[in-house]
């Protein structure tokens, strides 16, 4: 790997290596730029580094605390941003649904929400080259949205227990379902500057980190491309300072390594450190905020979950966790809110399984190990489904000081109308499908995922943080690529698109400043 | 009602003598295994003593002959200062949490019963608990620590620590750590052999 000096001024420093940053790294240096990866966390090698256990691989999670406010406070650390070369994809469960055209554009259909300042068709290019590059399995055609100009790069995974459940319910109830996409492999899998990643063992374990490679986190894809091409990826490497210069363009990074303080010297800056920690980072240095919208429109999807238990043998840590989709919900008839979701099968590791349903149902004693020694039989289903951007929703920086001495962010969520509603349309379907596939003891995780938003992008500088093309209206050497530039949550999961969005943002950027 | 499932012992430590474990795996696990019960350092004795107690009644641990040491280690993580990453904004920083709440719990036994926690029945410890967890315990505490939030974060730790247990992992016939093979039958009702069946519902089912 290539090693730059910090004293040499570089073209380009990425802050973050997970979808949004690592992508947009490996295009900006395949286009021979001189670009360094800052990283809060450390380069694992998954195959010594990861092992099958629920408790070490925690240690993915982005554990730096968090205050969660409002009436739905969302729970971070396991669920959204990681720590790691790859961030939160080293954890994440590789499900890629594209989002559908009419995700972009909320408002135009509903009069609620936000439109996106680019269209589908935009989009649609970068979803094409990433399905390909990762090696998404699913199936082809897909049922639904507009067909697409190729084929996934593989056949879809096989299908487990819970997909097979809920493939049984739906069939009852007259609802389609298919085989999901996913970005882990079926097959093994070749690419140029990458090399050979082996087929998916069925390990179950995408949520805790892959040890084989066959999950397509950005560490085993988009990185070694990268470094491929000549990026380096500076480990270890918490950054606390961006430095402007007398012209008001950024000149420096400042970051924690080794606990000593480091400068790099830098002509652009690419920050993708996700929705908490951009607008984090945004605010300590009084950045890129002439808005007031740095933190605003703070977005959870809905997911609610539905858990059940059955007299089959279902073994919930077996095959990919997502195997089975519907998007039938994606914009359901006779809806009383604006927007939609997805249904998807849900496997699950015993940790989490157990820790969340005495958390949610608040079991103890021999309740709480009745219910656990059920786990080789229970299955889930869960939506995915839109958020709208609401003024009570919102990151601060608060008083309290974390161990580097910086302010912990709060994050204030509470669902709104379209969320309670949306969520209740969600929990009768879902209770539908698991009575029809004969499921006992049915119950109900409320949760809210995949933090978006803090830094809207837009076409007007008083209303938005960027321009479409990622862009800080106030410092022009300043670019954002990760979820937090979404205007609206779209009722998917977000990897791909924080992906395809990233791949986009480099383009920009090379046509017009290279 | 579903029958119960009662699995074998001894399947997660055969397994891990073998070569269907990853070595990152074995040595997590065996660590997990093998860790001897240590003095608290970050609650005092009696603080301690106290948490074991509630531990007990959280997940009762009667039947087994080796005991899983919950209240071990809820103290290193503390004494380590690790967070999971979020917390809620209403609580104190969890170790104050942990704190405040136990001492809660002594002041509501008292309120209640007249005894310490301890000094309780396991019925009466049980109705402390619920008390706690459904926001009516009585005592001073639960006007500064919201009393539903103490007990959910409490409880979900301790669940979370109980399961993460190669132990506890037998107990619901978990075998997933064995994942060298890799898993080729995935299906409904499709098991690979090393995975352990239930000795209870095999035949009888429903009942």
């Amino acid at each position: 790997m290539k090693h730059y000096k910090t004293s040499e001024t570089v073209d380009a420093v990425v802050i973050g290596t997970g979808a949004g940053g690592a992508p947009l790294l490996a295009r900006l240096a395949a286009a021979g730029l001189k670009v360094v990866a800052l990283e809060a966390g450390k380069h694992w090698n998954p195959a010594t580094d990861f092992a099958t256990d629920e408790k070490s691989q925690e240690k993915l999670f982005w554990n730096d605390e968090r205050l969660s406010a409002g009436n739905d406070p969302i729970p971070f650390g396991s669920n959204n941003s990681g720590t790691g070369v790859g961030g939160s994809t080293l954890h994440y469960t590789a499900y890629t649904p594209r989002a559908q055209p009419d995700d972009f554009q909320l408002r135009t259909d509903f009069g609620v929400g936000e439109d996106w300042p680019l269209g589908f068709d935009q989009i649609e290019p970068y979803y094409d080259e990433v399905e390909q590059f990762l090696g998404i399995s699913g199936p082809s055609p897909y049922p639904w949205g507009p067909a697409r100009k190729r084929a996934y790069a593989l056949g879809p995974l096989p299908i487990n227990g819970a997909g097979q459940l809920m493939e049984r319910g739906c069939k009852e109830l007259g609802i389609k379902t298919s085989p999901a996409a996913n970005a882990a492999l079926s097959a093994g899998y070749y690419q140029e500057g990458v090399g050979y990643r082996p087929a998916c063992a069925n390990r179950g374990f995408c949520q805790a980190g892959c040890n084989i490679g066959a999950k397509a986190s950005m560490d085993v894809t988009y990185i070694p491309l990268a470094v491929h091409h000549g990026a380096e990826i500076r480990p270890e490497s918490f950054v606390t300072q961006l430095i402007k210069d007398a012209a008001g363009r950024i000149s420096e990074v400042i970051y924690i390594r080794n606990g000593q303080e480091e400068r790099q010297r830098c002509r652009y800056v690419f920050l993708c450190a996700g929705t908490i920690e951009t607008a984090r980072l945004l605010l300590l240095n009084n950045l890129a905020n002439s808005s007031g919208q740095v933190g605003r429109n703070v977005m959870a999807h809905t997911g609610l979950q539905i858990w059940g238990e059955f007299e089959e043998d279902i073994r919930p840590y077996k095959g990919i966790p997502g195997a089975l989709i519907s998007e039938d919900t994606h914009r359901p008839e006779k809806a009383d809110f604006a927007g939609g979701y997805l249904l998807q099968s849900i496997g699950v590791m015993p940790v989490t399984y157990i820790s969340q349903m005495a958390r949610a149902r608040g079991l103890w004693g021999q309740d709480l190990k009745q219910a656990a020694l059920a786990y080789n039989h229970v299955a889930g289903i869960n939506i995915l489904g839109d958020c709208l951007p609401h003024a009570h929703n919102y990151l601060e920086l608060s008083d309290e000081k974390d161990i580097r001495g910086l302010p912990k962010p709060r994050i204030y969520f509470s669902n709104g109308e379209n969320e309670k509603r949306m969520t209740a349309h969600a929990d009768k379907i879902m209770r539908d499908i698991w009575s029809a596939a004969s499921a006992r003891n049915i119950w109900a995780f409320p949760r809210n995922a995949h933090v978006i938003g803090t830094c809207r992008m837009g076409t007007d500088p008083a209303t938005s943080v960027v321009s479409p093309d990622g862009q800080s209206f106030d410092t022009p050497n300043l670019f954002i690529s990760d979820n937090s530039t979404f205007p609206s949550a779209l009722s998917v999961n977000p990897a791909l698109t924080i992906m395809a969005l990233a791949l986009r943002t480099a383009d920009r950027f090379l046509e017009k400043h290279k | 009602m579903l029958m119960h499932d009662q699995y074998p012992d001894g399947t997660v430590r055969a397994l891990l003598a073998t070569d269907q474990v990853t070595e990152a795996t074995r040595l997590a696990l065996t660590e997990r295994l093998t860790i001897s019960p240590q003095p608290p350092q970050f609650f005092t004795a009696s603080e301690f003593s106290l948490l074991q107690a509630i531990c007990d009644r959280l997940i009762p641990q009667d039947e087994r002959t080796e005991r899983i040491d919950i209240a071990g280690r809820i103290d290193e993580r503390l004494i380590l200062n690790k967070s999971d990453g979020w917390r809620y904004d209403v609580m104190p920083a969890d170790g104050d949490a942990y704190k405040l709440g136990l001492a809660g719990v002594d002041e509501a036994a008292r309120l209640l019963f007249l005894q310490t926690f301890q000094q309780l029945s396991d019925e009466l410890k049980d109705e402390v608990l619920k008390a706690i967890q459904h926001q009516e315990a009585p005592g001073e505490t639960w006007q500064k620590l919201p009393a539903n939030r103490f007990f959910e974060e409490l409880l979900t730790e301790v669940a979370n620590t109980y399961y993460c247990h190669p132990l506890a992992q037998e107990e619901i016939g978990y075998v997933g750590m064995a994942d060298v093979p890799t898993w080729q039958r995935i299906g409904l009702n499709q098991l690979e052999d090393r995975e352990p069946k239930s000795t209870e519902r095999g035949a009888g089912g429903m009942v």
